[in-house]
């Protein structure tokens, strides 16, 4: 095929897909304008459901730091050292969560769509990939929910089950906290653990946004 | 401007480019109801971002900024990236009548191929069928002219060569 042809052929296309009517768009701008229509449509929109996961998350997270803040105050006792301790260091991790997911919202509310494809695409999988930081951080609290039932009395009274039982486990949750926090990361999503780890639609919608963010920077690249 | 004259004026400005949102839709969509979909989402994003269009710049390039940004994530999040087989394809174009079916039948390969495209790369396509020049092409997508230039040579010798193969 020569170059006019192609280029026929190009032009037929290009008429070809403009031909194909979706909808009566006129009405559909009109409709739209209303503002109850707006709010429907509004509620339907992808990026909408990402921001209404993180509100939920939000939510979750204010309702379970307040459950824990209560527990906390009517503990303050040297007896239950080992509950406020751990008590107070998931509350930190999960305040943590809370603020980086409301950092997330309000950049989400701002993408803004009238930017150049890849900037804003880019934007968009880079807020997709933050969800990682938060679950490195949530993480990192597991090894305080092996600890906050310890008291100084059991460790007097029952030794045994404590060094051998409760505290190696404690001590193994620390190790595994810590080695997911420092191995969850964006250059090991394609890891075998990875997968079997984070098997859910929202892990599997990062290593997309991880895969398109390659895409993107493969793009800007000029090749001769 | 009061509300009703913007919308009004909106409303008129879309219809005007409304071609931009079709060609879009049938690119990135091949079942009807992800296409109507992807058109209602298309025209909310517009009228929700009309606030931020600069007056200095086209309303056409702004609108191929938004609808693209939007398709592409409805495209991923959708999942309904399938690409078209040749038999699928093939049996949609015998449904239709023409005239040409040596035109039929390329264009069909055609569509093919374009469903084949990664979803930037049919960005590119997209705007190099509506005649846009490199460097609107370029201020579209967020790549040089000479990056545009060199993809866009780059799709068409490829191209080239699948008729070759079929020919």
């Amino acid at each position: 095929m020569n170059d006019p042809e192609l280029k026929e052929l190009l032009e037929s296309y290009n008429h070809q897909l403009q031909e194909a009517k979706v909808l009566n768009l006129q009405s559909w701008v009109l409709n739209l304008q209303c503002f109850e229509s707006l709010q429907k449509q509004k509620a339907k929109s992808k990026l909408r459901s990402l921001i209404n996961f993180k509100i939920v998350a939000v939510i979750l997270g204010i309702l379970w730091i307040s459950f824990l803040g209560y527990l906390l105050y009517y503990s303050m006792d040297m007896s239950k050292i080992f509950f406020v301790i751990s008590a107070a260091a998931i509350i930190v991790c999960t305040l943590i969560a809370i603020i980086v997911y409301l950092n997330q919202i309000a950049l989400i509310s701002k993408i803004n769509r009238g930017e150049n494809v890849l900037k804003a695409q880019e934007t968009i999988a880079h807020l997709k990939l933050s969800t990682i930081n938060i679950t490195r951080i949530l993480f990192l609290q597991t090894p305080f929910y092996c600890t906050f039932w310890w008291s100084t009395e059991m460790i007097v009274n029952e030794p045994t089950a404590f060094w051998f039982i409760s505290f190696p486990i404690a001590l193994l949750f620390t190790f595994a906290a810590a080695w997911l926090y420092k191995n969850i990361s964006i250059k090991n999503v394609h890891k075998k653990w990875f997968r079997i780890l984070f098997n859910s639609p929202e892990w599997n919608s990062l290593v997309k946004a991880n895969n398109f963010l390659q895409e993107i920077e493969e793009f800007k690249k000029e090749k001769f | 401007m009061g509300d009703e004259m913007l919308n009004e004026k909106l409303t008129k400005r879309i219809s005007d480019h409304e071609g931009i949102i079709y060609k879009i839709c049938n690119t990135y969509c091949y079942n009807k109801g992800d296409r109507e979909d992807l058109a209602q989402e298309i025209i909310y994003e517009l009228l929700k971002s009309y606030h931020s269009f600069n007056e200095s710049y086209k309303f056409s390039t702004w609108m191929y900024r938004v609808a693209l940004n939007v398709a592409i994530s409805f495209y991923r999040k959708s999942k309904t990236n399938e690409v078209i087989s040749f038999n699928e394809t093939h049996a949609d174009c015998a449904d239709k009548n023409d005239d040409s079916p040596e035109l039929e039948k390329n264009l069909c390969t055609l569509q093919q191929f374009i469903s084949e495209l990664k979803e930037l790369d049919k960005a590119l396509m997209l705007l190099y069928l509506e005649s846009k020049s490199y460097k609107e092409i370029g201020e579209i997508i967020g790549i040089t002219e000479t990056n545009v230039a060199t993809k866009i040579s780059r799709i068409k010798n490829n191209l080239k060569q699948k008729f070759s193969q079929i020919n």
